[in-house]
């Protein structure tokens, strides 16, 4: 009110002589109340570690790994089919997805560029513990690569017989505002890079237990995962070794599996992002979207339900069920993502298990079986005697059911993806609505990039 | 016009009254003033020539005064010569008064000055308060509907409160604000949406404001008269103007009114049970034998057969028809039918050569035609203005009023919204159970417990104190002005949502709670001076004006409540959310505004104002903006001076450059925020890409136009052209999404809009018991984007939303979508054209590129006529309006139309499908019955032609005539029945529903437009 009264005072007086202005163009100046100019915003590691933590943040929302992310690649498989109970993943389902919509274009660009603001960051100026900054940076460059690689493989051109991939951006605010796609084989080499580099940079100290935050064996599991979807074995086999030899991370027996998903940050979890009661994302939530009368959209195929497990005993059928909507009944996934304030795993230590057992298998090298065998043994399954590509590719489409995984094993092993429930769908490999359109909101803004096969440009 | 004038200028005047000094006078007189065409003249001052004693007319123009036979009796009244009469031995004098040519003109208010008809060089187009009071409806703006050329109101809801989206003269901006300025009393203020939640019903701060305390709306449209708001000034202003006191005895008058609404049109028809289950068997058949034979019950029998034959679809229809096929009808179950609108006023003025009041009391309250909605005000205002010796003037407006909104959740499909029902609830699913409670077991929220236990509630107390003090300066005609003025608002908004059933189940309930306060500061300086000097006259104003906005916001937000019945976050167990904010804004600015007429022939105006503004970058803040004007009085000049024919004929013409800074707050600077979090802490983020350049968006328009009126001023009209071109377009620029960003505020771009407006009045018949007038105006406007920057590949931008484009060389927005090429009537499946009409048909979606489809959202023809008769006291009143060349959007046509599975098996379809194809030749709009579920296909099937008329107004009253009036002991009375929206004419057939949608152009789950019609009374005591 003072600083009120002072205006008026000083405005009262000029009325009388027009040439003195007290009111001046700094009088003008807006509060800033709530946010910080980019000069005022890093004056120590803290502030880093605000905007590390606002990089997650980009990771979470409902579009990428909260939801949408996930369950559209499980939705474009024969697990699941949307009942369209609030016209959810109908679309994505039945593979007839527009280029109207971001998906998560926007979501994974905006942590890749907060990525980039933290690795261009020159530490040096900051306050504070400058190995821990280091550290961070190291998470941003695994980060980087994790987006990157998760919109290759959405949008990307390997599986439809193009040779596109996506603008792979190492500049937050730089000299090329409007980048074209780089190629497949360029964006692999540059994640694989960034994987490296994330790797050497971090520092084992600073493990994180949660699980929350990016620790110096997530660059390895991850490098793993991407070098078993390009098929480079030996890169898959050294990654995942890396991850094994550290020994920090164990598979989850049978009687803590179902537990597991409901408990944040456990022995098998290498990397998962936070969600608390007060942040997630709602009615927009896994739970909502798989459980509930609400919404429920994701109905389990009647054949997954009745045949993708042999045995009885084996723990992970607890995760299915039944629930009833007034008079109508739906098969559901009860168990994985019980809540919308669970975490959401992103890579778990049974995926770097099996992806070293393919990788020796596919290697002829060492022992795969019993690398393969660990897994349906920690689930009370039947084991296998024999490894083949089919044994390895049901034990990961069991194991990460509703997960989002088997859609990208799939597309990697070349096969046509049938479904006789639901969306009804026969889509042979190399049909190009496997990979996903470009938004035109993208192509709008930026010309020099390129759609895919079959959509609206 | 006569009346308007003095209303207007009555404050100003010095009015004589009577003393008790008494000189021993002879005699009584008594009298009738009357003007030239006999119609009694009330409140003439009637003064006795060099004596303090006076009195002053009558509503029937009669006067008694005590005078000697040798005094000089002096009738003065404004707008009149004034006339003398000596009182001799007449114990009567009755006096005519002829008009005072010279001030025989309509004093336009234009906010900061008030200039006179002869004055002005540009459009500004006044509607007095017997246009707005008393209307049913909750805010102000909404009362302009169809009332003046080039101001073009659409509504998105009919909930009683809500924003109206008003454009003048077409779109200025493309992605910057577009509303138009409010100013009262001079001051500007801020408007906009109040409301706290963007699923809510909208808040329109105009609701705040009682009707009928407002004497006079003039919207300003041209350069020369929106210059004063110079930065502001560019998408129109509307200048609000209070009632203020009257001098002379004190008045009171009463209004009430009372009455009822219903949705304006009845809007689309839904599907009965029995159509909606003929529907899905059809699909049934369709998917299982590829084609149709059985009957809907034979395909149930079949279907019903076996476990490989069942659907669950087909489970809910075997059900229903278990159950006797009980019909529900979830549209009508939700209408609040005949739902009440009432409101009550009392107000009072008078005064005396010191000082005149006016003070108020008003209530309004209105229900929703929607069950669990509703609306209230509460207000009251006190205007008083003081003399202080000879020198000072003081005078204070004060309004105080607490408004309160009941509303729902609408503007998009929300399952729990009651507007939703009628389209997505289930006709086999019944609103109750057998036993008369609310069936908790339907598939979207039952809306009736919705509207029994879920809160949507928003609360606005709005205070506006305007004080100013007048100093006349020993240098005559030289007034200082210093004027301060505060808008505090009190917002409050409180949503809970039950834990039983609905959108709060699944945590056990759910409450949010947000609290505004926000203060609007202005202070002004000004000097106003004018010079008259035989024939040439100059008024100048220099106006010095500082305003700043301050906002503080806070909320909170809760889930798990304990028990039912309890509402507020107090109760819950779980606090999820509490956050606060503050922002401001500032604007300071120096006008110099001069006017200089000659002869009152010609006249030349000149504006020019510099404001600065806290949106820009200091090197950039501060804007010039400027007027001229000139205008020629043809009717001044000897030739036609006096001539009963032409009472006025005015050319005139101006230039000006206006802007614009409607954007938000900040965007100039790269900023960080701060209000994410990550596993539970918080967590910081790049939020504004920043851009240290961007300055004002300004308008360059020009305006020239023709005045006139014939035959006694019995045709009177006035016919515009303007032409304004928008530069350095404040644009959201889109960015690549991999920079991180979505957009970036940039000065890029040109806009022009131009059209023709006219206005024309005809006093057919003009006499004492009969009078007959028509009226109309008409504008138009053609919006066109020339030119868009090139982006960094040299490629011209373009803006590209899902159904709409901006593009040089096209309306802003026009309508940008895949041409719909009709259903093929041998397949029933919809074709398109791949580049629009003439090019390729296809069967494949995909395959159909997006065209522009001709025309925008917004109208490019408004059209409003008026009809005015009244004999011998009872009068008709009526007005109508049209809007067109625009196009409309449906929405949700997938589930409301799509021949599919969501309108008949999960949803509820309208029963346009029932024209459904069927057999190869059928020709129709509807494809032929899916068993399964399409995705979204936007396309021109659903874009419709928007032109519509709609009779808004109807008023058949009656006056009382003085005998009566004065029989029943007052001054003057008036009874009426007033009907609004009474008549709907819609263009296109497939627009079925109202066609009066938000400024977006698409058609949503809103409150419909109301029909309603009210009994009113008015009485002056």
């Amino acid at each position: 009110m003072k600083n009120i009264l002072n205006k008026f005072v000083c405005t009262a007086l000029i009325a009388g002589s027009v040439a003195v202005s007290s009111c001046t163009t700094d009088d003008l100046n807006p509060t800033l109340a709530q946010q910080k100019e980019d000069q005022n915003a890093f004056s120590n590691v803290d502030d880093m570690e605000g905007v590390l933590k606002g990089m997650y943040n980009r990771l979470t929302p409902a579009a990428y790994y909260g939801r949408d992310y996930l369950v559209t690649n499980e939705a474009r498989t024969p697990n699941i089919w949307a009942n369209g109970s609030s016209g959810r993943f109908v679309t994505q389902a039945s593979f007839s997805q527009g280029a109207t919509g971001l998906y998560f274009w926007d979501n994974a660009y905006a942590a890749i560029a907060t990525a980039n603001i933290l690795i261009e960051l020159d530490i040096e100026t900051l306050e504070g513990d400058l190995d821990y900054a280091r550290h961070m940076q190291g998470q941003a460059y695994a980060v980087r690569a994790l987006a990157h690689f998760d919109l290759l493989k959405t949008f990307g051109q390997q599986h439809t017989g193009g040779s596109l991939g996506v603008p792979y951006v190492t500049e937050f605010k730089g000299e090329d505002l409007l980048p074209a796609r780089g190629t497949v084989e360029d964006n692999k080499s540059a994640i694989y890079a960034d994987l490296e580099q994330a790797y050497q940079i971090m520092d084992e100290n600073f493990f994180d237990s949660s699980k929350e935050f990016i620790s110096k064996y997530v660059a390895p599991s991850l490098e793993s995962r991407v070098a078993v979807y390009f098929g480079d074995w030996e890169r898959a086999r050294d990654a995942a070794d890396l991850v094994i030899e550290s020994g920090k991370y164990s598979v989850v027996s049978a009687d803590q599996f179902i537990e597991s998903f409901a408990n944040d940050g456990g022995v098998n979890s290498i990397f998962e992002l936070a969600y608390r009661d007060t942040d997630n994302p709602g009615s927009d939530s896994m739970e909502y979207i798989y459980r509930g009368c609400s919404y429920g959209d994701i109905s389990v195929t009647q054949d997954t339900y009745d045949n993708l497990y042999e045995s009885d005993s084996d723990v992970r059928t607890n995760v299915f069920g039944t629930e009833t909507c007034g008079d109508d009944e739906f098969l559901r996934n009860l168990g994985k993502f019980p809540s919308r304030s669970s975490n959401i795993n992103v890579i778990r230590y049974e995926e770097v298990v099996l992806n070293y057992a393919e990788a020796l298998y596919e290697l002829g090298e060492g022992d795969p079986l019993q690398w393969l065998n660990m897994i349906p043994e920690h689930r009370n399954a039947d084991t296998y005697s024999t490894v083949t590509k089919e044994n390895i590719l049901e034990e990961r489409r069991e194991e990460f059911i509703f997960e989002g995984l088997y859609y990208w094993d799939l597309l990697r092993t070349e096969q046509d993806i049938v479904r006789s429930e639901g969306q009804v769908i026969n889509i042979p490999y190399g049909d190009p609505r496997t990979a996903w359109p470009i938004p035109l909101s993208e192509l709008d803004a930026n010309s020099n990039i390129v759609q895919n096969p079959g959509y609206q440009g | 016009m006569k009346k308007r004038l003095q209303f207007l200028l009555t404050p100003f005047l010095v009015l004589i009254v009577q003393l008790a000094l008494a000189q021993n006078p002879d005699k009584t007189i008594t009298g009738t003033v009357t003007d030239q065409e006999g119609l009694p003249l009330p409140g003439v001052n009637v003064i006795v020539e060099g004596t303090q004693r006076g009195t002053q007319t009558d509503f029937d123009g009669n006067y008694s005064i005590v005078a000697n036979s040798s005094d000089m009796l002096v009738f003065s009244y404004l707008g009149f010569e004034t006339a003398s009469r000596r009182v001799g031995d007449a114990m009567r004098i009755d006096a005519t008064l002829s008009p005072d040519a010279a001030e025989l003109e309509e004093v336009v208010v234009m906010g900061y000055v008030s200039k006179r008809r002869d004055d002005m060089t540009g459009s500004a187009v006044s509607v007095g308060s017997e246009s707005i009071e008393q209307v049913p409806v909750a805010s102000v703006d909404q009362a302009l509907q169809g009332k003046v050329a080039g101001l073009n109101i659409t509504a998105a809801s009919g909930t009683p409160g809500a924003v109206q989206d008003i454009r003048i003269r077409g779109r200025s901006s493309i992605t910057a604000g577009n509303d138009p300025l409010y100013v009262i009393d001079g001051v500007p203020i801020s408007g906009g949406n109040q409301a706290a939640a963007t699923s809510g019903s909208s808040l329109n701060p105009l609701a705040s404001l009682n009707n009928n305390d407002i004497e006079s709306i003039t919207v300003l449209k041209d350069a020369s008269a929106t210059a004063a708001y110079g930065a502001r000034g560019a998408n129109g202003v509307i200048v609000i103007t209070t009632k203020k006191g009257k001098s002379g005895r004190t008045s009171i008058n009463f209004s009430s009114s009372y009455g009822f609404t219903n949705p304006a049109i009845d809007g689309p028809t839904v599907l009965t049970g029995a159509q909606r289950e003929e529907l899905y068997y059809e699909a049934y058949q369709w998917q299982e034998f590829g084609e149709l034979g059985l009957t809907t019950a034979e395909a149930r029998e079949y279907e019903g057969s076996s476990e490989e034959t069942q659907t669950s679809q087909g489970a809910a229809y075997r059900r229903w028809n278990a159950e006797g096929r009980p019909e529900a009808n979830w549209g009508d179950a939700v209408r609040n039918y005949d739902a009440p609108i009432q409101e009550y006023n009392i107000s009072a003025n008078g005064g005396n050569e010191q000082y005149n009041f006016y003070a108020s009391l008003g209530y309004f309250a209105q229900e929703a035609v929607t069950i669990g909605s509703e609306f209230e005000r509460i207000s009251g205002s006190v205007n008083f203005s003081h003399q202080l010796g000879e020198n000072f003037r003081f005078q204070t407006s004060n309004t105080a009023s607490h408004t309160y909104q009941d509303g729902i959740l609408e503007g998009s499909a929300y399952f729990s919204s009651p507007q939703a029902a009628k389209f997505f609830q289930s006709p086999l699913e019944q609103p109750y159970n057998e036993d008369g409670s609310f069936n908790l077991n339907t598939s979207l929220p039952n809306p009736f417990w919705i509207a029994q236990e879920d809160i949507d509630d928003q609360r606005l107390t709005r205070i506006i104190s305007n004080n100013s003090l007048t100093w006349s300066t020993p240098i005559p005609n030289l007034d200082f002005t210093t004027r301060a003025s505060i808008d505090y608002r009190i917002y409050n908004y409180k949503r809970y949502r039950n834990p039983v059933s609905g959108d709060g189940d699944a945590t056990a309930g759910y409450g949010y709670q947000a609290h505004r306060n926000t203060a609007n500061y202005v202070f002004q300086n000004s000097l106003n001076y004018f010079l008259q000097s035989n024939d040439h006259r100059l008024d100048f104003t220099v106006l010095q004006e500082y305003q700043e906005n301050r906002n503080y916001f806070l909320e909170a937000e809760a889930e798990n409540f304990v028990t039912t019945g309890l509402t507020n976050l107090a109760s819950a167990g779980t606090p999820t959310l509490a956050s606060s904010e503050f922002t401001d804004w500032a604007v300071a600015s120096y006008l110099g505004t001069a006017s200089y007429s000659f002869n009152n022939i010609y006249v030349l105006n000149g504006t020019y104002r510099r404001e600065g503004n806290s949106r820009f970058s200091p090197e950039n803040r501060w804007g010039n903006f400027w007027s001229a004007g000139a205008a020629l009085n043809f009717h001044r000049m000897g030739f036609l001076e006096g001539n009963n024919n032409v009472n006025m004929l005015k050319l005139r013409g101006s230039y000006g450059v206006t802007g614009n800074a409607s954007i938000d707050l900040n965007a100039y600077q790269v900023l960080y925020s701060y209000d994410a979090d990550y596993g539970g802490t918080g967590a910081a983020y790049p939020s504004t890409f920043g851009n240290e350049n961007l300055t004002w968006e300004t308008s360059d328009q020009y305006d020239l136009g023709i005045d006139f009126a014939f035959l006694e001023n019995r045709i009177n009209g006035t016919m515009s052209y303007y032409f304004r071109e928008s530069k350095d377009l404040l644009l959201e620029v889109p960015l690549s999404r991999t920079t991180g960003f979505a957009n970036q505020e940039q000065n890029v771009g040109t806009m022009t809009n131009q059209g023709f407006e006219a206005e024309l009045e005809w006093n057919i018949v003009r006499s004492d018991d009969f009078n007959l007038t028509i009226g109309g105006n008409f504008a138009t406007n053609e919006n066109e984007v020339t030119s868009m920057p090139q982006n960094a590949a040299g490629n011209d931008i373009t803006i590209t939303e899902q159904r709409q484009r901006v593009e040089a060389g096209h309306p802003a927005y026009g309508w940008y979508l895949p041409t719909w090429a009709g259903v093929d009537p041998d397949t029933g499946f919809d074709t398109w054209y791949t580049d629009g009409v003439g090019s390729e048909i296809t069967t494949s979606f995909g395959e159909s590129n997006r065209v522009f489809q001709g025309g925008s959202a917004l109208p490019t023809v408004n059209v409003g006529l008026n009809f005015h008769v009244d004999f011998k006291g009872f009068f008709v009143d009526a007005n109508a309006f049209y809007q067109g060349g625009h196009k409309v959007y449906e929405s949700w046509h997938l589930y409301t139309s799509g021949a599919n599975l969501y309108p008949v098996g999960v949803y509820q379809g309208i029963d346009r499908l029932m024209t459904r194809w069927q057999q190869p030749g059928d020709v129709t709009r509807i494809e032929r019955m899916q068993h399964g579920y399409e995705p979204w296909e936007y396309s021109s099937k659903y874009l419709f032609d928007g032109d519509f008329a709609r009779l808004r107004n109807v008023t058949v009253g009656y006056n009382l005539n003085s005998s009566i009036a004065e029989a029943a002991g007052i001054t003057s009375g008036r009874i009426f029945v007033r009907g609004t929206n009474l008549g709907t004419w819609v263009k296109d057939d497939n627009l079925i529903w109202d066609p009066e949608v938000n400024a977006s152009g698409s058609t949503d789950m809103f409150t419909p437009a109301t029909r309603s019609i009210i009994f009113g009374i008015n009485v002056n005591l």
